[in-house]
């Protein structure tokens, strides 16, 4: 066997496998969306048209359906608090264990993942319990905090590995040609780390698009889309479960394909 | 770019204020039925909207439902108004559950609301609308029920000759049995199998008659679609046809009549030995003690009672009304299919109701678990029935004395907890 056929049929094997992750990811996506799109009689019928009949009666039915889009803008304001939220106190921490060595170090690394080990559906009862004496009751916020919690670990841990990716010599030749270390941090590790820090954003955004639980029981009329619509899908029609099911996938895609730039920033980032 | 993020928001905003009225004064419906999303659109729009000032009917999850009350009675203050749920659902909170006398329920029967007092001497929940469940076939179907077979009248035996010649004929099991995680397949067991094998749900677990109930449901799973421990709304396997003959609870096959109304029939459940066993299903309405407004939350639990209401429920739900009243012509055609097969399964010669599960508080999900794991040994993992009946009878034995449960009907009363011989 030649050289070039040996390529050749390695190249095949490369082709073949990219085409089958590609349909393992687009496949599923692509039903979703042709069955949310056909009229209902034809969720049912097999075999499907590659192009849907875009008869658009589930999915108006959902947007019509009464609270929906208050859910869903609901959902958004309460990720993106938890996004904000989770940066905002993560990084730092993810800063801190890299670059300083303090007393307890190991034991607090160890808390922070230790918060991820009770399951949501034991925290909150007594979560609820406090929320409704203190007020934070079926507020944005609180519902936000809750979420925090749950993307925080995530956000920790993956923005101390980025910080530790960037060498310490980088801000000590800040330093050295006159950078405070507010400057050095700004000025040359935040542009490096910042397509990381956008994943971990990304990451706790969906955290808590998805979270359902502590979002049923400590919203009543702030209601998340997943609180409002996750538990009720499941027990619909099939045509409204497509219909459903794109409403939910379709925020987040358009989320990630926005902050996309920096996710394959960031895989750069890990190749090189 | 920006500009246009900005207009967006801004139109999100201002669909947001259109869309969010004044809800605060509205008392909240907290419940674990009607949660389908065309149901609950339904409960919104035509049930509750005769209510003066609206009502906002919240359906959720057991888990997140039960746990939001109790956060509330911990909390000591609370929004939820009204609370709906299934028997089982409720009597886990009778404690906290005010006492319902003063409410006039004269025209729902007393049987029933005996079930409400949960064992105590107050009115815990007033009913609020039944179902049961019931077997659907495709009319395809028909040509191959056993000669002289009455399709209201089935026997177990006679439902296994007509699953086989059904997947004789057509090469494949075509009987469905909802026995996936959501499926109610403990039900089946309770309510059906087992009284009618053993005139009992619990005494008799480990009888001999038990043993041969098992023995036939086996012989039944053979002509079982093999996918039914994926199914849960036997509507869908019917409409697609994956199934011809099924069995479910009569909410979870509506969409089947609703969808194709000339393609099935409703019929009753089989009998066995000891009776047409079937299992009525109740759901009620309660307050729990923390209801922010009291007189509110009564003249909601009143409006309920309706007969108006209880129409437009059965509309919404598919779940019949409690109380006695006359249906009008124009009702979905799934309530069509359904009345008349619940009719004549309720009114046979050999009738043999098997009531929900009572006083087991909080075990009932435990009490579920007996059966299930009953199912999953004998049927799916194939182990000698003799020995599983054995020892899950020990584990629901166990359970009965945990709980304090006195026997419920078909099983004879007890003094104290049920015995499990």
């Amino acid at each position: 066997m030649s050289v070039t056929s040996v390529r050749r049929a390695g190249n095949r094997v490369f082709i073949a496998g990219v085409a089958l992750l590609i349909l393992w990811v687009l496949l599923p996506i692509w039903l979703l969306f042709v069955n949310a799109l056909s009229a209902p009689a034809e969720v049912t019928g097999f075999p499907k048209r590659f192009i849907p009949s875009f008869d658009l009666a589930s999915l108006s039915f959902f947007f019509g359906f009464s609270g929906v889009v208050d859910a869903l803008w609901n959902s958004v304001k309460v990720a993106a608090l938890t996004m904000i939220l989770s940066i905002g106190v993560g990084a730092p921490a993810g800063y801190a264990l890299s670059r300083f060595d303090f007393p307890g170090k190991e034991t607090f690394r160890f808390l922070v993942v230790m918060t991820r080990a009770f399951p949501l559906p034991l925290l909150a009862l007594p979560l609820a319990v406090m929320f409704i004496r203190t007020g934070l009751d079926d507020t944005i916020t609180g519902l936000a905090l809750v979420h925090t919690t749950l993307a925080l670990p995530f956000a920790v841990l993956i923005t101390f590995s980025l910080f530790s990716g960037i060498p310490l010599e980088l801000e000590e030749a800040a330093w050295t040609l006159g950078c405070t270390r507010l400057q050095a941090f700004t000025k040359v590790i935040l542009p490096l780390a910042a397509p990381g820090i956008a994943a971990s954003a990304v990451f706790a955004f969906v955290i808590s698009w998805n979270e359902v639980f502590a979002a049923a029981v400590l919203t009543i009329e702030n209601r998340t889309l997943t609180a409002f619509l996750l538990q009720s899908i499941d027990v619909s029609p099939l045509p409204l479960k497509f219909a459903g099911g794109a409403a939910l996938v379709l925020p987040a895609l358009f989320f990630i394909f926005a902050v996309r730039k920096y996710l394959f920033a960031m895989w750069g980032i890990a190749n090189r | 770019m920006k500009s246009l993020t900005k207009w967006r928001l801004t139109a999100a905003a201002v669909s947001l204020s259109m869309v969010a009225g004044p809800a605060l004064a509205e008392p909240l419906f907290w419940s674990t039925q009607a949660k389908p999303v065309e149901e609950s659109q339904k409960m919104r729009d035509e049930v509750m909207a005769g209510f003066p000032g609206g009502v906002d009917y919240q359906p959720s999850d057991e888990g997140p439902w039960l746990t939001r009350m109790q956060a509330e009675l911990q909390a000591g203050s609370g929004r939820i108004a009204v609370l709906g749920g299934l028997h089982g659902d409720l009597s886990s909170l009778g404690p906290d559950l005010v006492d319902l006398s003063g409410i006039d329920a004269a025209a729902v029967g007393p049987a029933m609301m005996e079930l409400g007092s949960l064992g105590t001497g107050e009115q815990k929940y007033i009913p609020w609308m039944q179902a049961t469940y019931l077997m659907v076939a495709n009319r395809k179907a028909l040509e191959f029920l056993p000669e002289g077979a009455d399709i209201n009248a089935l026997t177990y035996d006679q439902l296994i000759d007509w699953a086989r010649a059904t997947a004789e004929a057509t090469g494949g099991p075509k009987f469905g049995f909802p026995a996936g995680p959501q499926g109610l397949k403990h039900r089946f067991f309770q309510g059906f199998l087992l009284p009618a094998y053993t005139k009992s749900t619990v005494t008799e677990f480990r009888s001999d008659a038990a043993v041969t109930a098992w023995e036939t449901f086996r012989e039944l799973w053979q002509y079982t679609n093999p996918a039914a421990t994926n199914y849960s709304f036997m509507q869908e396997q019917l409409v697609t046809e994956e199934v011809w003959i099924a069995f479910d609870h009569v909410a979870r096959i509506a969409d089947a009549f609703n969808q194709r109304p000339d393609d099935f029939v409703a019929f009753p459940a089989p009998a066995g030995p000891e009776g047409r066993a079937f299992m009525p299903v109740v759901a009620g309405i309660a307050v729990p003690r923390t209801a922010p407004d009291m007189e509110q939350s009564m003249a909601l639990v009143q409006y309920m009672l309706q007969p108006e209401t209880q129409i437009a429920t059965l509309r919404a739900t598919n779940f019949f009304p409690v109380i006695a009243t006359d249906l009008p012509d124009d009702m979905p055609a799934s309530v069509q299919a359904a009345g008349p097969a619940i009719a004549a399964m309720t009114g046979a010669p050999d009738a043999l109701p098997a009531l929900l599960p009572m006083g087991l508080g909080d075990k009932g999900g435990q009490f579920n678990q007996v059966y299930t794991d009953t199912f999953e040994r004998i049927i799916l993992a194939g182990q000698d029935i003799r020995t599983v009946l054995d020892s899950q009878a020990e584990v629901l034995r166990a359970l009965m004395i945990e709980a304090n449960a006195p026997c419920w009907a078909p099983d004879a009363a007890s003094e104290g907890p049920c015995p499990v011989n």
